[in-house]
């Protein structure tokens, strides 16, 4: 991937401002030019139009990092949360009102860092949340720490003689702590993540979504380059019902599959909340 | 002898039925349409040999505290209860239990520590509870059927509390404990034949007992609360399970989250989407609630957090009383960041003021800190709750059809309040955010912006006192000694000045539910019309004596009584005779 100039950027934003999901764009955003982001980003846009959700029911939650800027840029209600905290405020969101589409969106360090205690809990209540994360391996907005999912050796202003801790794997978090839907992306492929993105906000129940979003200003190890070179699309005929099987091909790294691992259809919480609250009538 | 008021302690371990023995004597007694005040202490031990202890003290008059000393100290376990000894008035009495003297060293004996100040009646209460249940269950039901003859109270009504406060239990247990509570009763008939007298006024009706922690869970309800997100801790997990059990009936639901953050964090987000939204911890769970806290006064989304103070800090004292969290309430977090803090200092405070606490913080989109504390909020006592509230007192700001056209969700108005729309409605939509932000909600840190910013969040504490109650003024208007007070010890108070009055000396109180802000020229004018002031709290630090020295210029005696039981009103009286003595040498 080429680096795009400012320039290019900004023309193409404004340009999209003319498009069939004009509807859902609002301030241009803040990120530099090339980041992964932009993808994550026109995908959400794609699913609002696709799903035709109306603004007023389309609620934005994230956290803290280059991510936390979502919100601004799409236009329906938003909350920048704390870092970390998104998923526990859309939770609060979603149960209290449970017509609206609620999607959260975050970093890696967001979610599994500061906020990883409330990544299980959420996906195991199985709230009908959408989460993307979206993964670049280092804390951009403070310019360039390592993150947890850095890999090894990795040097950084806060490892200058290399990142000693294993990577966290978001995708395998994800199956372990009982996501009801478990997909990974890679920014450069549009399609896919627009695609993907949709889907997980049809989902009934937590979706999540790991999107690789490379960095392209402080992450040197962890490139466009080096996630194309390992990339592959699940194997034809994976089935999406086998969450052991879908944990396999999730943790390996050489290729780093992408695509959707898991899906289940369970009651959502929302479906057994109505369900205790129907049962309280009688 | 004629009584018109009685403090009785039962005193055991973990398992003994003391709370139960509490239950039963409460109800028995408010049934009368007496006045009631229970305390249970227990240690954070979960079985085994926790010591245990209710003391339930009955009244013909209104009771603001626990009072000072016992009229009857109940030995269910004889070491446990030596200690206990201490609190018992000359002239009290004990009852100990004679089936187990010969099991335990003399030394360890209640019967043998019993003074000659101090009467005392034994009692085979584990043989009488054999005999009736067949085990030793049922020794509190023994017990209470001694009491019940001794205080010439009406039978009757304790056979109604026992069915009540076993209701869930098999008919035969009810049987067999109804047994234990006779024989009780029949053996006191029999070797203590007394002619100790309750007065009891035969019009009162029965009375209503309620927590702290009850009153401010039905309290929510009653106004609207429709979620509840948090994490239990001692001692504020009742309020969750009340509104766990209720919430649901009424089309809500209350979450139990992973920690305290994501509590706080779940009930910012339910008012953000317009529901009426708590959450309740103890100090711990405050502290981690920090930042959450200051998210809500940024982005001036409406929260409400109860904290039920425990004593501190750390993990501090689970099971005892401490007033030590206002500084936390007041000045946790980072900034410039306002928040109103209350504190109930009676259960109907807790009903009432968590009403207001609500409508406050919708009206003014802010954080409202209400400060119970565990005395408050575990004790039961007889109430006459007010459910007859002004429901459209305060409401949400609407955006006019104007202002909605161009929306700015933080517009600068006068009283500092900005129209609030929620996800939903038609209209408009907005994002907000944690950071400093512009009229419209988009992020931005400019000087002006910001100094406009701030201004416009503190303006909304001067606007808001226009709906806040007065200060309570009570006592004697010409009295030259002012007390200020609050949070539960404004009972302990209130009784410590009638003790005061009845050896001649005149003191009169201020005290408010309002912490901040406060009706301050009220304060101002009481504090000017009083030559000396006290300030008791329980705390080291003396916390709401240096907000008081801060905002009103005043030098206060303090008393800091970092205490782990409810303040004695014997303690605030013993001051006040004091600086009564210094006034008028």
């Amino acid at each position: 991937m080429s680096f795009l100039s400012k320039q290019t950027v900004l023309d193409e934003f404004k340009k999209a401002k003319e498009s069939k999901t004009k509807e859902w764009r609002d301030n241009l955003p803040t990120w530099c030019p090339g980041c992964g982001h932009f993808t994550g980003l026109h995908g959400l846009y794609e699913a609002a139009e696709r799903l035709n959700i109306p603004p007023k029911d389309f609620v934005v939650v994230s956290g803290i990092g280059c991510s936390g800027r979502f919100p601004f840029f799409i236009k329906g209600f938003g909350l920048h949360g704390l870092h970390g905290r998104a998923i526990p405020i859309a939770t609060g969101i979603k149960v209290a009102s449970p017509d609206l589409t609620v999607v959260v969106v975050g970093g890696d360090g967001d979610g599994v860092g500061i906020g990883g205690g409330h990544f299980p809990h959420a996906a195991r209540s199985n709230f009908n949340l959408t989460y993307i994360l979206l993964d670049n391996s280092i804390y951009g907005l403070t310019k360039g720490q390592i993150s947890p999912t850095s890999p090894m050796g990795m040097k950084s202003g806060t490892s200058p003689y290399g990142n000693i801790a294993r990577p966290l794997n978001p995708t395998t978090l994800a199956l372990a702590y009982g996501a009801t839907f478990v997909a990974r992306t890679f920014s450069r492929e549009r399609d896919m993540v627009s695609e993907l993105i949709t889907k997980a906000i049809q989902h009934k129940g937590f979706s999540f979504i790991h999107d690789l979003s490379p960095c392209v200003v402080f992450n040197k190890v962890v490139t466009y380059d080096s996630v194309n070179d390992a990339s592959a699309m699940l194997p034809e005929g994976h089935d999406i019902l086998d969450r052991s099987k879908a944990m396999t091909l999730a943790e390996s790294t050489e290729p780093i599959y992408q695509g959707l691992f898991f899906r289940e259809e369970v009651p959502s919480f929302d479906d057994h909340a109505k369900q205790v609250r129907d049962g309280l009538k009688d | 002898m004629k009584y018109s008021e009685i403090t009785i302690r039962f005193c055991g371990i973990a398992g003994d039925g003391i709370v139960a023995s509490g239950k039963i004597l409460a109800g028995a007694c408010a049934n009368i349409g007496l006045h009631v005040m229970v305390n249970n202490i227990y240690s954070a031990e979960i079985r085994g040999l926790g010591k245990s202890s209710a003391t339930i003290r009955f009244s013909t008059e209104k009771l603001y505290s626990m009072g000072d000393g016992l009229d009857l100290l109940v030995g269910m376990m004889s070491k446990e209860s030596i200690i206990d000894l201490r609190d018992v008035k000359v002239g009290g009495n004990v009852i100990y239990d004679t089936s187990t003297i010969g099991d335990v060293a003399e030394e360890d004996s209640l019967a043998s520590h019993i003074t000659p100040e101090i009467q005392g009646h034994g009692l085979p209460i584990k043989k009488l509870a054999n005999e009736a249940t067949g085990t030793n269950q049922g020794k509190n039901l023994v017990a209470i059927g001694a009491i019940c003859y001794f205080y010439s109270l009406p039978p009757e009504m304790f056979i109604d509390q026992i069915r009540s406060v076993f209701a869930h239990k098999e008919e035969h247990i009810i049987d067999i404990n109804i047994k234990a509570f006779n024989l009780g009763y029949e053996y006191f008939r029999e070797n203590y034949p007394l002619n100790n007298q309750f007065e009891i006024d035969k019009r009162s009706e029965p009375r209503a007992l309620t927590s702290g922690n009850d009153a401010i869970a039905k309290g929510a309800i009653d106004c609207g609360l429709k979620f509840f997100a948090g994490y239990p801790i001692t001692p504020a997990t009742k309020i969750m399970e009340i509104a766990a059990k209720e919430l649901p009936k009424l089309g809500g639901w209350t979450l139990q989250m992973e920690d305290e953050i994501a509590a706080i964090g779940a009930v910012l987000g339910a008012w953000f989407a317009g529901k009426r939204a708590m959450t309740a911890t103890s100090g711990p769970g405050l502290s981690l609630m920090s930042e959450m806290i200051n998210m809500s006064v940024m982005a001036e989304i409406p929260t409400i957090i109860v904290n039920v103070q425990r004593g501190g800090p750390s993990t501090g004292l689970p099971t005892k009383v401490e007033q030590g969290d206002l500084n936390i309430a007041l000045y946790g977090g980072a900034g410039d960041s306002p928040r109103v803090v209350m504190a109930p200092t009676n259960s109907e405070e807790c009903y009432s003021g968590i009403q207001l606490a609500f409508d406050i913080a919708e009206k003014y989109q802010t954080p409202v800190i209400f400060l119970s504390d565990l005395f408050l909020g575990q004790r039961t006592e007889t109430v006459t709750i007010k459910e007859n509230i002004d429901r459209n007192r305060c409401t949400r700001k609407k955006p006019t059809p104007e202002q909605l056209e161009n929306f700015q969700r933080y517009q600068i108005t006068d009283d500092g309040v900005s129209p609030l729309i929620v996800p939903g409605e038609p209209g408009a939509v907005y994002s907000t955010t944690g950071l400093e932000h512009s009229v419209t909600g988009n992020p931005n840190y400019e000087e002006d912006v910001h100094s406009m910013m701030t201004a416009k969040r503190f303006r909304k504490f001067e606007s808001m006192v226009e709906d806040l109650p007065e200060a309570d003024i009570l006592g004697e208007e010409t009295a030259d000694i002012g007390i200020a007070g609050w949070g539960s010890t404004i009972g302990s108070i209130l009784e410590g000045m009638e003790i005061a009055k009845k050896q001649g000396v005149k003191t009169k109180l201020i005290k408010s539910i309002m912490i901040h802000p406060q009706h301050e020229d009220s304060f101002r004018k009481f504090f000017a019309s009083c030559k000396k002031i006290i300030v008791p709290e329980m705390n080291y630090q003396g916390q709401y004596a240096a907000l008081l020295k801060s905002r009103y210029g005043i030098k206060p005696i303090e008393i800091h009584i970092p205490s782990v039981n409810p303040v004695s009103p014997l303690k605030i009286a013993q001051k006040i005779m004091e600086t009564s003595s210094e006034l008028s040498q």
